[in-house]
């Protein structure tokens, strides 16, 4: 695995070059540009807050609006990781019939590039904070920062492993993409995370990675207070078995993979 | 020193059908695990080792394994069974075309396959004029590589892969690159790289390129070396060979 990541390193221009050429082209021949990453989880925020603060929201703004900004651009980031992140293998085809390089690099092309994306929608909500909650700690957002590490680690991670499987089972990325609809509801993205446990329905969030994760990013954000350390030993150990499952996937798979392409 | 050490090496691969599979017959060939793949021995039981100062050809008829051969000592194909030793920074010198960007310009593709092949921003510096200019593609190298023509690919493919200096140098076939000029130009350089790198491997149907390329040739049979000599020698046995069957079997499709 080391030698693994050490390849990966080497190969590094070529990652961020191709990591920059992705971000260029997604707001190609567009006005707004870059804009459209902060406009799209306003527009939805405002819409669900108008809409739905009284009922999910518990008619608090100033918490709900911070609440779904954030939830937004992390769910973004999760999702965008696995649904497009299984199709990196397949779309890295030309490179990987032509050059021996790391697999892990075509999975971290996609999350890399969406961590980016996702790292402006997340600066958009923490401004969006300060001005909801204006007396929050103003630099809680940094004790997000370990969470966001374990978040990436993670996700490319689950890319890894869904990018391999889709190249056997090509079906993955429509059960991916049906997956996350259902796992976007029963996260607390667009409620808060004290009505599913008003419902007796706790557990859900305690065996879900999702909600994990919006727990170490969104609460330090949102009350400028580090997450608790049980929370932070979940994350850690949550991420180190994807990693060593991405890890166990890739050599067991990378000597075949070619000729399924 | 560059050395390539190939022990006892075996290749197999299954090719499935390439037809869609529904869930219905995905669970039933699951549950009796009967398989439509077709298992291809690619290479079976090769013993190789290339020196410094090796001109290898690889000659054999359709399908004996030769391009499999070349991906397998560029590292793209693993093998199934043995050892494969490489030493020396390799270029290799097929499927040129694949692996390029279409919205991104000439320019960025340039940078793109450099940094593939290894080069770092600062060293890629000093070179990229020099690659731009051996493409004579121009203005052209603004514009996204979607417009090109399929000589233009070729030649900017060709450019960028022989710019850098290799130890070991991967060949398959003549490469016929863009109109008559640049062909011309394209063996220049191609005579330049073969001479400098340390070991240059070269697959070829044209057996007059292998006499006047190589300095020992293998020829290929079955995923075999059916013979390992001086290219004369190698060369004239295996015309003989073909001219006194018909036509050689041809056995599994590996290409």
């Amino acid at each position: 695995m080391i030698h693994h990541l050490s390849a990966i390193w080497k190969f590094r221009h070529f990652l961020m070059a191709l990591v920059r050429l992705d971000l260029r082209l997604r707001y190609r021949r567009s006005v707004l540009g870059v804009g459209w990453s902060l406009l799209k989880p306003l527009a939805m925020t405002a819409v669900f807050a108008t809409v739905f603060s009284g009922m999910l929201g518990g008619g608090d703004i100033a918490r709900y609006v911070p609440h779904l900004l954030i939830g937004m651009a992390i769910w973004e980031f999760l999702r965008e990781c696995v649904v497009t992140g299984c199709k990196s293998l397949i779309q890295g085809e030309s490179y990987i019939r032509q050059s021996p390089l790391p697999y892990g690099i075509y999975p971290l092309r996609t999350v890399l590039g969406q961590a980016i994306h996702s790292l402006i929608a997340l600066g958009v909500a923490v401004v969006a904070t300060f001005y909801y909650r204006p007396d929050t700690n103003p630099l809680g957002f940094l004790y997000a920062v370990p969470g966001l590490a374990l978040m990436f680690l993670a996700s490319w991670a689950a890319a890894t492993i869904f990018s391999f499987l889709n190249v056997y089972f090509q079906d993955t990325s429509h059960l991916l993409e049906v997956g996350a609809q259902i796992v976007f509801f029963l996260s607390p993205i667009m409620y808060l995370p004290e009505i599913l446990a008003a419902k007796g329905m706790q557990w859900l969030m305690d065996i879900n990675p999702v909600a994990l994760f919006m727990e170490l990013i969104r609460t330090p954000i949102m009350d400028g207070a580090p997450p608790s350390v049980a929370m932070l030993v979940a994350g850690t150990s949550f991420a180190a078995v994807m990693m060593g499952l991405a890890a166990g996937t890739t050599a067991w798979l990378q000597k075949r993979v070619i000729f399924h392409l | 020193m560059a050395k390539i050490d190939l022990n006892d090496l075996h290749l197999t691969f299954t090719v499935h059908q390439q037809k869609r599979v529904s869930l219905k017959e995905y669970i039933v060939r699951g549950l009796f695990r009967k398989s439509n793949a077709m298992a291809v021995h690619a290479l079976a039981g090769l013993n190789l080792q290339v020196r410094d100062g090796d001109r290898l050809g690889i000659i054999g008829h359709n399908g004996a394994g030769k391009s499999t051969l070349l991906k397998l000592m560029a590292g793209i194909y693993p093998p199934t069974q043995g050892e494969r030793v490489v030493e020396g920074s390799i270029c290799s010198l097929f499927d040129i075309s694949l692996g390029f960007e279409p919205e991104a310009s000439g320019w960025d593709n340039i940078r793109f396959r450099a940094y593939l092949q290894g080069e770092s921003p600062a060293s890629l510096r000093g070179k990229i004029q020099s690659i731009a200019d051996f493409t004579e593609l121009g203005d052209f190298l603004n514009l996204p590589v979607r417009h090109y023509s399929a000589g233009m690919m070729m030649r900017l493919a060709f450019a960028i892969a022989t710019a850098i200096e290799p130890e070991i140098l991967l060949v398959d076939e003549v490469l016929a690159v863009g109109d008559l000029a640049f062909q011309q130009k394209a063996q220049v350089r191609m005579k330049e790289l073969m001479s400098t790198a340390r070991i240059m491997v070269l697959v070829a149907h044209d057996l007059a390129t292998i006499r006047a390329m190589c300095n020992r040739v293998i020829w290929m049979e079955h995923g075999v070396a059916k013979m390992d000599g001086p290219p004369d020698q190698v060369v004239d046995t295996y015309i003989a060979s073909v001219t006194g069957q018909t036509m050689p079997h041809v056995g599994a499709k590996a290409a």
